[in-house]
């Protein structure tokens, strides 16, 4: 008796299974792709640039100036504030910058990058510091998830790596 | 132990050609119904690749059923898309951006492809942070279809049905693997296979867990940005400095060493049997997947030939003499064809062992093949698209 | 220096320790993992091991202690003799590491192993201590920055003994997060998990080697 019921239930859930195969194209996939959007996950600040601090508009385009973004636990990066430039169609050719990064109305860093005519071509800029609480960058254009002066996609995306008094690790 | 070679081989067929083709008629409709939006706006390419896939998906599963084979007409599928996938793939990155490496600044951007192999690494910043550890985009955006939400939701429901079969019907890499496996026919290093087999399989958990500790620690997804041979072929961040050259060099030299020139060497897909933590992190699926293989201790009489065919040393002699397989066995099928004396069965749990095998073959086959079809087949489909293009046809 | 009440800094070493705990969890725990799948099954075994791992590590931190608060304030984040620390200990890690993964410390045996098959008289002898020490010691001076933040606070303490007893609350916090690993205690110790333990010992002597080895290079070349 309880073979036959564990065969019936065997059977049943093979079944089962042959009808979540099918219908892993029309509803399945969906539905845990939502269930993983409405996870509330994010995208690790080291990659994602972190939080939105304020948003500087200058007319044609925007600088976003974002929150500053410390290393996690033993992750192998400098704290840096990320600043967006967007939309790229929108800027001059030759941008020079004094952002304020912290909040406190004194300008913090200057970001300086010509645009390149062909979009394809690699990008580079300057950031100088103009205090102590910030490093300087010259002539980079990718180098590290802390430093960069980089095209992504609309967006001309810098990231200013913090002095905090603290090497690497 | 009796000789094997006076042991009765199997019938040339198995079945009719008629039963054959009314049992694979399933599946030649769930081909037609996932390729028909390609006739409808995929374009002449597309088309061309789809009803080859159809053809060739419907082909082998018809011959699976007229033979009563599995491993054979599967790996002829599972090869194929280890090779052709690299086709596709490697042409849309060229296309896009004309180079196989990841800029930085695609990776700020999220707009890196979300790959399986790295969800192992992604679980506990997950769990205690909230954190997705990859340089990706959680929802699907115009430059990144990929995204880590549509492809952990495919993984997921692909494992509920397949368990650890995932590693013979939907993972591409694994294609290459044993595609070079399956390459002469001479087993120069069998000895040391057999030999030390039972320590080989366990490294793929030690991986896992160096991988789960050190991603955790250091908020990095270290599989990809050190151990993953199969950048080779695909894609791999930008050498930019000295760190980045050595993560290459690593990844090109476990390529060489694990997916050719071990395969080749050993006839057993050591990358996937002997390295890959995704592939022991699926093993765990096992646990509660209704499908498995047993072996009939009646008719098994241990001449070992099911060890021997065993692509990832899933078999030990004690686990056949207690009638299993190891919990890393993928479904391949290959000791059950290769048993002379049919002791090695496909079966349902829950249900006796060797009663109506050929059932559970079916019931597992249907819904294997289905996902293949739909996942495997689609990328086959747009690889060969790929290659149309390529041709000067007018 | 202005020496702060004693509860206060007891309260705030606590709470440092409490914090920044997963820091040095994801810092010593990849270690301290391995090892620990290795020991015998049981949460008494377990358990001495792990107290002879924190003890080992609190001996380093009281290290640390006094030759914070006998630089004075001189250990700033900014240390450039950090690297070399954090390389060394990191090499020295992974030696650990590869050593344990070897098999080392065995057992002592007699010259003349009796066969089992005698009755044996008396207790049979204790296995000895293996790798707790070492790796305790070594994960109780790795300069992690919530440990250089607890020197720098240490040292800025009147006493000796108030730097001491700054890093034994420290410790105390940080420890917390060490006892789920007594739940490694249940978990049956087959050859393939002992086995695997080793393996993943191996593979992070080989990380922290590489790390360790490559931050020393870079202070080599960087001066």
């Amino acid at each position: 008796m309880r073979r036959r019921i564990l065969s019936i239930l065997a059977y049943t859930g093979a079944a089962l299974m042959l009808v979540v195969a099918a219908s892993v194209p029309f509803v399945l996939m969906g539905v845990f792709s939502k269930a993983v959007a409405d996870a509330g996950l994010h995208i690790d600040a080291a990659y994602s640039g972190g939080t939105v601090a304020r948003i500087i508009d200058r007319g044609g385009y925007k600088i976003v100036v974002y929150q500053p973004v410390e290393p996690r636990l033993l992750e192998r990066i400098e704290p840096f504030v990320q600043v967006v430039f967007e939309p790229v169609d929108a800027l001059p050719a030759r941008v020079s910058e004094e952002i304020d990064l912290d909040g406190d109305g004194q300008p913090d860093v200057r970001v300086s990058f010509s645009l390149p005519a062909d979009p394809n071509a690699p990008l580079r800029g300057d950031v100088t510091a103009l205090n102590g609480k910030y490093i300087s960058l010259t002539n980079v254009t990718g180098e590290s998830f802390s430093r960069m002066v980089v095209r992504a996609g609309k967006q001309i995306v810098v990231r200013v790596p913090l002095n905090r008094g603290s090497v690497n690790r | 132990m009796a000789s094997p070679s006076s042991a009765p081989a199997r019938p040339p067929a198995f079945r009719s050609i008629g039963r054959s083709i009314l049992l694979t008629l399933p599946i030649a409709l769930w081909s037609l119904l996932m390729f028909t939006p390609s006739f409808r706006s995929g374009g002449r390419a597309l088309s061309i690749g789809a009803v080859l896939v159809i053809v060739f998906m419907t082909s082998l599963f018809f011959l699976m059923m007229r033979t009563g084979e599995t491993y054979r007409w599967r790996r002829i599928f599972f090869v194929a898309l280890g090779f052709l996938f690299p086709v596709g793939f490697i042409a849309s990155l060229i296309a896009e951006r004309g180079t196989m490496s990841i800029p930085i600044s695609r990776m700020v951007s999220g707009d890196t492809p979300f790959c399986f192999m790295v969800t192992p690494a992604l679980i506990l910043p997950a769990a205690f942070a909230r954190t997705i550890v990859f340089p990706g985009s959680i929802l699907p955006t115009a430059s990144n279809p990929h995204s880590i939400a549509v492809m952990i939701g495919l993984w997921f429901a692909f494992t509920l049905v397949l368990g650890k079969a995932w590693c013979s019907y939907a993972c591409f890499f694994g294609g290459m693997d044993e595609g070079f496996a399956a390459f002469g026919k001479r087993r120069r290093l069998h000895r040391f296979v057999t030999k030390y087999g039972s320590i080989l399989r366990l490294i793929p958990w030690a991986i896992l867990l160096c991988v789960v500790l050190l991603s955790a620690a250091l908020f990095e997804p270290f599989y990809c940005m050190w151990l993953c041979p199969f950048k080779t072929v695909t894609e791999f961040p930008a050498v930019r400095d000295l760190e980045t050259a050595l993560q290459f060099g690593v990844f090109v030299t476990l390529f060489v060493g694990l997916v050719v020139v071990l395969p080749y060497l050993t006839k057993k897909r050591t990358q996937c049997g002997f390295f890959c933590p995704f592939g022991a992190f699926q093993s765990l699926f096992n646990k509660i997947n209704l499908f498995d293989i047993r072996f009939d201790r009646e008719k098994c009489f241990d001449c070992g030939l099911c060890q021997t065919s065993c692509p990832t040393v899933a078999l030990s002699k004690e686990s056949v003499r207690e009638g299993k397989t190891l919990l890393n066995c993928m479904k391949c099928g290959a000791c059950v064809d290769a048993c002379k004396k049919d002791a090695a069965v496909w079966h349902l749990k829950g249900t006796p062992v060797a009663v109506k095998p050929e059932r559970a073959r079916l019931l597992f086959l249907y819904g294997a093949w289905a996902l293949a079809t739909m996942f495997g087949g689609s990328i086959l489909a747009n690889s060969i698209a790929t290659m149309v293009h390529w041709l000067p046809l007018k | 220096m202005a020496a702060l009440p004693l509860a206060a800094s007891a309260g705030e070493a606590l709470v440092l320790g409490l914090t920044t705990g997963p820091v040095c969890l994801a810092s010593c725990g990849p270690v301290v993992l391995p090892w620990m799948l290795v020991q015998p099954k049981g949460i008494g075994p377990h358990s001495r091991q792990l107290l002879l791992f924190l003890a080992a590590r609190l001996a380093g931190y009281m290290v640390f202690a006094a030759a914070a608060w006998l630089v004075g304030a001189a250990i700033p984040r900014a240390w450039s003799g950090r690297s070399w620390a954090y390389g060394g200990i990191e090499l020295l890690l992974a030696i650990a590491l590869l050593v344990y993964a070897a098999g080392w410390p065995r057992p002592r045996r007699a010259l003349s192993e009796p066969s089992p098959r005698l009755v044996r008289i008396g207790e049979a002898p204790r296995p000895r201590p293996s790798g707790a020490v070492a790796l305790g010691f070594l994960t109780g001076i790795n300069l992690c920055p919530p440990f250089l933040v607890a020197g720098v606070r240490a040292a800025q303490l009147a006493h000796l003994s108030g730097a001491l007893f700054f890093f034994l609350c420290f410790f105390a916090g940080t420890a917390i997060w060490f006892l789920p690993f007594l739940s490694l205690g249940f978990l049956q110790r087959t050859p393939a998990v002992v086995t695997v333990a080793r393996m993943v010992a191996v593979l992070l002597a080989c990380w922290y080697g590489f790390s360790g080895a490559s931050l020393l290079i870079e202070r080599i070349i960087n001066g």
